[in-house]
């Protein structure tokens, strides 16, 4: 295998954007990216995209054939990557994964989302045989009941209070307000977060991810084509992997599973993170900082002990005593995560990827983790899907 | 408490004579209960599906709980004006770690670790008013 590196990087803001096209947000993201590596869209080679069930792609999930013909149709290969909101992660790694084969030496990653108002149907089939389907018609529980019923058991068996969660709220918007791409750049006091609806008991207006509208794009190539590019500034792969949920995962996903023996939720993004690991020859301890899947602040403190960056019931101690701040010991979500970003579903992996170069390029300004030198990056999805990335400088 | 309604979905659960149980199969092989019915053991370290019709139920312990503030987006159903219910994650006596909704007046008395058991209930009335039956658990 060859190694890959991150050439360069690029995103449209993330926000609500009526006026504009998902193709729109995407040719903002891909011309940044380019500008960024220093090539042309004649330089690129193939295309990974992340399929959106939401927006754009014909309806069938052709999101990167739309970029290309957007961008000029140059007759390169495309490939759409389908992974729920895993989707960009998984373009990621499918990219990563041919240009480390030899298959091509330069690649565009992209995910591009606009979302509907609301909250989404987890599935979109209405089928007595769809698991998600019998869920959400026999019991009345939609997909922020899990986050929900997550929390609570976390609660329940370490303590953590609503004050706690509210916190990871606070520190996340504290950050956000220093990221010109964030969607909300507010900072918000622990009463305003306390105060906040409760959604899906406990957890509130302020402790979960709206959707929203946004693009980001990725240019990766092989090391020799990035000696080549005199201009180049590239972050280096360590680790890229995929997985999917394990059959004796304690979470379950349409009605029911079986009592596990263990300990182990989402095992889709506990098992890529370590395949990731793995390849990067790296412990959790190395990570300089991470950035998750945050889509409520339940995520910040389980995922954390999950992959063994601290122990069981310890996360919340790290972020009332600050360690969780890009300052701190185990710097979470340095860019502001997905509760300042919101969840443009498929974009997300793509998005992360950037926040890691400019993090490892040393480029993040006031939100910057000092000296980092190695960042994970992870996402899930519907259908037990869990990417993880491990860049380097 | 189900005579005069109908269920959600037909075939995922019945009343017996020592009350409601959850209709599901179960792998003679490995044990592994499955609701709703499977045809096939998917249980990865099993030498050999051999799969037999399974009831479950009706005791188990909570093992977590939430509220459903907001009314769900469709394919839920619900009456108007929407009422907030609890959600329950309930491990059963028999292996089975399962969704269901909770049989409960408050939806804040319920507790994690709570012993429940399986009961049929109404969850929304269909247009012409009939009950739409689904399987709950009501702490004991
Ligand atoms: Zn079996």
């Amino acid at each position: 295998m060859r190694d890959v590196a991150v050439l360069g990087v690029g995103m449209h803001p993330w926000g609500k954007f009526p006026e504009r096209s998902v193709t729109e947000l995407c040719r903002e993201a891909v011309v940044a990216a380019l500008d960024d590596a220093g090539v042309s869209w004649s330089q690129i080679e193939a295309v990974t995209a992340a399929s959106s069930r939401f927006s754009g792609g014909k309806g069938w999930g052709l999101n990167g054939n739309d970029i290309v013909e957007d961008m000029g149709s140059t007759g390169i290969p495309v490939y759409n990557m389908s992974a729920g909101c895993a989707a960009g992660g998984n373009a990621f790694n499918v990219g990563h994964t041919m240009v480390a084969g030899g298959a091509y030496d330069m690649v565009l990653v992209v995910g591009g989302e606009k979302m509907p108002k609301g909250f989404i149907q987890t599935s979109g089939v209405e089928e007595e045989t769809d698991p998600e389907f019998l869920r959400q018609r026999c019991v009345g529980m939609p997909g922020p009941a899990f986050w929900a019923l997550l929390c609570r058991q976390r609660m329940a068996e370490f303590g953590t209070t609503e004050e706690q969660l509210a916190k990871v709220a606070v520190k996340a918007h504290q950050i956000g307000t220093h990221n010109e791409y964030a969607r909300f750049r507010k900072e918000f006091t622990l009463e305003q977060v306390l105060e906040s609806n409760m959604v899906s008991d406990p957890l509130r207006l302020y402790e979960i991810c709206p959707v929203s509208d946004g693009a980001a794009a990725a240019i990766i190539c092989s090391a020799d084509k990035a000696r080549q590019i005199a201009a180049a500034n590239p972050v280096w792969v360590a680790g890229s992997a995929v997985a999917t949920a394990r059959f004796d995962d304690g979470l379950p996903r349409g009605l029911a599973g079986v009592v596990p023996t263990g300990r182990t939720h989402h095992s889709e993004a506990a098992i890529a993170v370590e395949k990731a690991l793995a390849q990067a020859g790296a412990t959790p301890g190395d990570l300089d900082f991470v950035e998750l899947q945050d889509n409520t602040v339940y995520y910040e403190l389980a995922f954390p002990e999950d992959w063994g960056l601290c122990g069981p019931g310890e996360a919340e101690h790290l972020l009332e005593s600050g360690e969780t701040m890009p300052t701190g010991k185990m710097p979470i979500n340095p860019s502001g995560g997905f509760l300042c970003f919101g969840e443009a579903t498929t974009a997300m992996g793509v998005f992360q990827v950037c926040e890691l170069t400019w993090q490892l390029r040393g480029d993040a300004g006031p939100r910057q983790v000092p000296d980092a030198k190695l960042g994970l990056a992870q996402t899930l999805g519907l259908g037990g899907n869990g990417t993880a990335v491990v860049l380097k400088r | 408490m189900t005579t005069e309604g109908t269920p959600v979905i037909e075939g995922l659960f019945s009343e017996t004579a020592d009350g409601p149980r959850l209709v599901g199969s179960r792998c003679t092989t490995c044990t592994t209960p499955y609701f709703p019915k499977s045809s096939l053991c998917h249980n990865p370290e099993c030498t050999e599906s051999k799969i037999e019709d399974a009831s479950f139920g009706p005791l188990g312990t909570l093992w977590s709980s939430s509220i459903q503030n907001y009314p769900p987006p469709p394919p839920a159903r619900y009456d108007e004006p929407y009422e907030p219910y609890a959600l329950g994650v309930v491990d059963l006596a028999d292996g089975l770690r399962v969704v269901g909704r909770m049989a409960v007046e408050d939806p804040a008395s319920v507790q994690v670790g709570d012993r429940v058991e399986l009961v049929l209930g109404p969850i929304y009335h269909e247009e012409d008013g009939t009950e739409a039956i689904s399987w709950m658990f009501r702490p004991i």
